[in-house]
C-alpha cells in the first residue's frame, strides 16, 4: 500500500533549479533511503514533504489522497513527523519537556499537565535507556548533554509525533555503533507497524543495513529507485556520479604531480582537535592540495585549527621545517599563513566599510604599520584587486555595494598585497558565481605556481577534480583515503566519501 | 529628491541646522542669548561635554553594545584629585594632570578587562563601576577637603587665550582634528571600525580584538578624567558627582551626530555639533525656567526620539 506518493514537484529559489523533477513513493512498512550529493535536490525534496518548502509544481499524495502541505504545522496535522538534520532543540529546556515540545499536554485549558508529560516522555527515553550513555535523565537540560546524546533527544521527539510517515534526515551521524543498532531495532518497529520511513544517511553500510528501496537523486532529478536487496554499492553510487563518473578528471586539471623541488610548505602530523581526528599530511611547495568528502566531515574544522581559530588536542603543524602551531589568526597571519572562509557575512566582509579597507588589514599587522596613508595604500590595494579582475567603482565605496564574488575577490586580495607560504581555502566559492570561480581558480593556480602550497577545501567535486594535485577524502573527522594520478575520478571520490569511517 | 532626502537625512546636517534654529528660538525668547560672549561661554560648556563624548564616542564604534557609563563617575573622581593635587597653586597643574590621566586610564583598563576577560557585558560593567567610583567619592569626601584650582588652569578655561578664544575651546579643536586623524588615517582607527563592525572577520583579518577594545575604554576613561580637570577650571573647586550630568549627554551627543549604537558607523564631527547642539538646548531650558529634573526628561525624551528618526533611515537604507 502505498503510504505518500510525490510526483514532478519542482522547485526553483530565482533562477537555480533547486528541484527539477522530484518522484518518490514510500510504502507502508517501508524504510526507504534517499540519496544523491550535496546540493542534489534530496533536502530540498524533504522539505516540501515537511512543509517547510511550499513547490512551484508537482503532486503530493497521502494514502493515495492529494494533499496540499501549506506549512509545518499542516504537515503535523497530515501525518508527518521529521528529524532534522540541524537540531532544532530548546538547549535550556529539559529532555522530556524537549521531547513533548511539539504537542504539550495541557490541562485546565491552561497549564502544562507535568505528570502526562513525564509518562509520554518516559515512554520514548526508556527505548534508549541501555545506549543514551551517563548524564542522560529525564530531567536533564539538553544543554548540558553530549552531541550524540542530543541527537537521541531529536530522535525520540521525532518517534513522540508518532506519525505515520516519518523522514529521518541523518539521524545518525553523531551516534556510536551501539546508538545506531538500537535506533535500527526502533525503525524496524516501526516498519511492523506499517508507517512509512524515509532515511537519509550517507553511510553505504547503514543504508545496506535498513533500508528496503533506495531512490536515487541527481541535479535535481529522481534517477530511479531500486531494491536495496537486488543492487550493490558500487551501482548506487555509479547512478548518483552518472555517465562520466568514471572519467579521470578532465584534461584542463592539475598535473597528478608537482616538482616537489622547494620541499614541504607545510606539515601536519597526527593533528587532533574538535571535529578532526590524527589527521597527517604534508603539502609541497607549488601543490594544491585538495580535501574532498561530504560536507562537515572535519575539512572547516581542521583549516580553521591550523589557521589558529579553532581548537586543537594533540599533533603539531609546521611551515617549513619550523614548529607552527598558531595560537590565533593574528600569530597564523604573521607567520605566512592565510585563510579564506566561504562564509564571507561571517568571516570575511567587514561590512559597511569602504573597499580598500577590507583589502588592507593583514598588510597593516604584516608590515607593523601605524598609519593609513590613502594614496601608499592605493598603489597596493588596486594591482591586488586587478589581479582578480575585481569591478568595483571607487576604492572608497562600501564593500556592501558589491556583489557577492566581487565581495569574495576583495576578500582575497587582502592576502596578495604581503604573499603567505600557506593559503587555507575553505569552500572560498560558496555562493558566488561562475565567472567569478573561474578568476578565483586562475588566481590560485597561479599562487601556486609561484610556490604557494595551498589546502584547498570544496563542496563541489568538480572543483577539487579540476584543480587539485592529490585529493585526502576526509570521513568522519580523519582522513579515509587519498587520490592522486588517475584515481581522481568522480567515482573514486564518491565512493570513499560515502564508505562508513 | 532623493539627493536632497540623502543629504537632509545626513546626521551631521541635522544637527547644524538644529543648532542654527535653537541659537534663533534663544534669541527670541530672551534678546542676546546669541551674542558673541554668550555663545563663547556656550562652547565652553559644549567643550567640556565634546570632550567626555570623545572617549563614549569611541567605545561605542566599538561595537559589541559598547558603551561607558562610568565617564560622569571619572569626570567627579578627576575634579576632586586636581583639586587636592594643585590646591590653586600652578605649580601643581603638571602633576595634577598626570594624575588625573592616571586614574581615568586606571579605571578605564577596569572596564576593559571586565568587558574582554570577565565577557560583563559593557553596559553592566560599566553601571557597576559608575556604582564603585560613587561609593569611592565619598569614602575621599569625608577625608579630605575639595581642594581649589589653580588660578592658570580656571584662566585656560575661562579666560581668552589667543584669538580671545579662551584656551579649553583650542583644546576641544585640537581633539576634533586628533580624533578625526586617528579615526581615518590611522590603522588603530580603522580597526575600531573594524571589530565594531563585524568582530568575527576583524579578528580572522588579525586584529587583535580584545587589546583594541581594552584601548578604546582606556581612551574614554582618560578623555573623561581631561574633562574633569577642565570642569575643575571652570566651576573653581569641586563638589560631589559635579561629573554626574555628563553620562547621559555624552551618549546623546554621540547619537546625535549620527554614530550609531550598534557600533562601526559614525564619527567625531558628528558628535561635536551634538554637543554644542545639546548644551543650546539646556541653555534654553534654563532661560524659560525648567528646572533640572524637567531638563532630564527632555534629555532622555530626545535620546529616543533620535533612536526613532536615525533607525529608520538605517533600515530604509538597508
Amino acid at each position: 500500500m502505498t503510504k505518500l506518493r510525490l510526483s514532478g514537484v519542482s522547485k526553483a529559489y530565482g533562477a537555480t533549479l533547486a528541484l527539477r523533477r522530484g518522484d518518490l513513493e514510500v510504502m507502508a512498512g517501508e524504510v526507504h533511503v534517499l540519496m544523491g550529493s550535496n546540493g542534489s535536490g534530496k533536502s530540498t525534496l524533504c522539505k516540501v514533504i515537511a512543509g517547510s518548502v511550499r513547490p512551484d509544481a508537482g503532486k503530493i499524495l497521502i494514502d493515495n489522497r492529494p494533499v496540499t502541505i501549506t506549512g509545518p504545522h499542516a504537515a503535523h496535522a497530515q501525518g508527518i513527523g521529521i528529524f532534522y538534520q540541524e537540531l532544532s532543540l530548546a538547549a535550556h529546556r529539559s529532555v522530556e519537556e524537549n521531547i513533548c515540545l511539539a504537542a504539550l499536554p495541557i490541562k485546565s485549558h491552561l497549564f502544562v499537565d507535568r505528570t502526562l508529560l513525564k509518562q509520554r516522555a518516559a515512554r520514548y527515553i526508556r527505548l534508549f535507556e541501555e545506549v543514551a550513555g551517563e548524564g542522560f535523565s529525564a530531567d536533564a537540560l539538553v544543554g548540558n548533554l553530549r552531541p550524540d546524546q542530543r541527537q537521541l533527544v531529536e530522535i525520540m521527539k521525532a518517534l513522540a509525533s508518532e506519525a505515520p510517515i516519518m523522514i529521518f534526515d541523518e539521524p545518525t551521524s553523531a551516534l556510536d555503533r551501539a546508538q545506531v543498532d538500537r535506533f535500527f531495532e526502533i525503525l524496524r518497529d516501526l516498519k511492523r507497524q506499517d508507517r512509512g520511513v524515509i532515511f537519509i544517511s550517507h553511510r553505504m553500510d547503514e543504508i545496506k543495513a535498513i533500508g528496503d528501496r533506495v531512490t536515487i537523486i541527481r541535479d535535481g532529478e529522481t534517477i530511479t529507485t531500486l531494491n536495496l536487496a537486488e543492487t550493490d554499492a558500487a551501482s548506487v553510487i555509479r547512478l548518483m556520479v552518472g555517465g562520466s563518473g568514471d572519467m579521470p578528471a578532465s584534461q584542463s586539471s592539475a598535473p597528478a604531480v608537482v616538482n616537489g623541488k622547494d620541499g614541504a610548505a607545510m606539515t601536519v602530523r597526527d593533528l587532533s582537535g574538535r571535529g578532526f581526528r590524527n589527521v597527517s599530511f604534508e603539502v609541497a611547495k607549488g601543490e594544491i592540495l585538495g580535501f574532498g568528502g561530504l560536507h562537515g566531515q572535519g575539512q572547516s574544522a581542521l583549516l580553521r585549527a591550523i589557521f589558529g581559530a579553532g581548537s586543537i588536542s594533540s599533533g603539531e603543524v609546521l611551515i617549513g621545517d619550523g614548529r607552527f602551531d598558531a595560537s590565533s589568526p593574528r600569530d597564523a597571519i604573521r607567520r605566512g599563513c592565510a585563510y579564506v572562509s566561504g562564509d564571507r557575512g561571517r568571516d570575511g566582509v567587514i561590512s559597511g566599510r569602504p573597499i580598500i579597507e577590507n583589502v588592507t588589514p593583514i598588510h597593516y599587522l604584516r608590515d607593523r604599520l601605524l598609519i593609513a596613508r590613502p594614496s601608499k595604500l592605493r598603489d597596493k590595494v588596486v594591482p591586488a584587486l586587478q589581479s582578480m579582475h575585481t569591478k568595483f567603482q571607487s576604492l572608497f565605496h562600501p564593500i556592501n555595494s558589491l556583489s557577492g564574488g566581487n565581495q569574495q575577490k576583495v576578500i582575497i586580495a587582502r592576502w596578495l598585497i604581503d604573499r603567505p607560504d600557506v593559503l587555507l581555502l575553505d569552500d572560498p566559492t560558496k555562493g558566488i558565481d561562475l565567472s567569478a570561480k573561474a578568476d578565483l581558480f586562475a588566481l590560485i593556480r597561479q599562487l601556486a605556481a609561484e610556490g604557494l602550497g595551498i589546502l584547498l577545501y570544496s563542496s563541489e567535486d568538480a572543483e577539487l577534480l579540476g584543480n587539485a594535485n592529490r585529493i585526502l577524502v576526509f570521513n568522519g573527522g580523519s582522513i579515509s583515503r587519498e587520490l592522486t594520478g588517475g584515481d581522481r575520478t568522480r567515482y573514486n571520490l564518491y565512493q570513499a566519501a560515502y564508505e562508513a569511517a | 529628491m532623493s539627493r536632497i532626502l540623502t543629504v537632509i537625512r545626513q546626521p551631521l546636517v541635522v544637527a547644524l541646522v538644529l543648532i542654527a534654529a535653537l541659537l534663533y528660538l534663544g534669541q527670541a525668547l530672551s534678546p542676546g542669548f546669541a551674542s558673541g560672549g554668550q555663545v563663547l561661554r556656550l562652547l565652553i560648556v559644549a567643550s567640556l561635554l565634546g570632550i567626555v563624548a570623545a572617549g563614549q564616542n569611541v567605545v561605542i564604534l566599538g561595537g559589541r553594545e559598547g558603551i561607558d557609563l562610568s565617564v560622569g563617575g571619572v569626570v567627579s573622581l578627576s575634579a576632586i584629585i586636581a583639586g587636592n593635587v594643585m590646591n590653586g597653586a600652578d605649580s601643581g597643574i603638571v602633576p595634577a594632570i598626570l594624575a588625573c590621566l592616571a586614574a581615568g586610564a586606571f579605571f578605564g583598563l577596569l572596564n576593559g578587562l571586565g568587558v574582554t576577560l570577565l565577557r560583563i557585558p559593557p553596559l553592566v560593567m560599566t553601571l557597576g563601576m559608575l556604582g564603585v567610583l560613587q561609593g569611592l567619592l565619598v569614602v575621599i569626601r569625608m577625608g579630605i577637603p575639595s581642594g581649589r584650582a589653580a588660578p592658570g588652569l580656571s584662566s585656560f578655561v575661562t579666560q581668552p587665550l589667543v584669538g580671545g578664544i579662551p584656551g579649553i575651546i583650542w583644546l576641544w579643536i585640537a581633539i576634533g582634528l586628533i580624533m578625526a586623524f586617528m579615526l581615518h588615517r590611522t590603522v588603530f582607527g580603522h580597526r575600531i571600525y573594524a571589530i565594531g563592525s563585524n568582530e568575527h572577520a576583524a579578528y580572522m583579518a588579525g586584529v587583535p580584538v580584545r587589546v583594541m577594545r581594552i584601548a578604546l575604554f582606556i581612551i574614554s576613561g582618560m578623555f573623561a578624567a581631561v574633562a574633569g580637570l577642565c570642569l575643575l577650571g571652570y566651576s573653581g573647586s569641586s563638589f560631589a558627582n559635579v561629573g554626574e550630568q555628563y553620562t547621559l549627554p555624552s551618549i546623546i551627543a554621540v547619537v546625535f551626530g549620527g554614530t550609531s549604537l550598534a557600533g562601526g558607523r559614525g564619527g567625531y564631527t558628528g558628535t561635536m555639533a551634538g554637543a554644542i547642539l545639546l548644551v543650546i538646548l539646556q541653555s534654553i531650558l534654563t532661560t524659560v525656567n525648567i528646572d533640572e529634573s524637567g531638563r532630564q526628561m527632555v534629555f532622555g525624551a530626545t535620546l529616543l526620539l533620535l533612536m526613532m528618526f536615525y533607525g529608520r533611515g538605517r533600515a530604509m537604507r538597508a
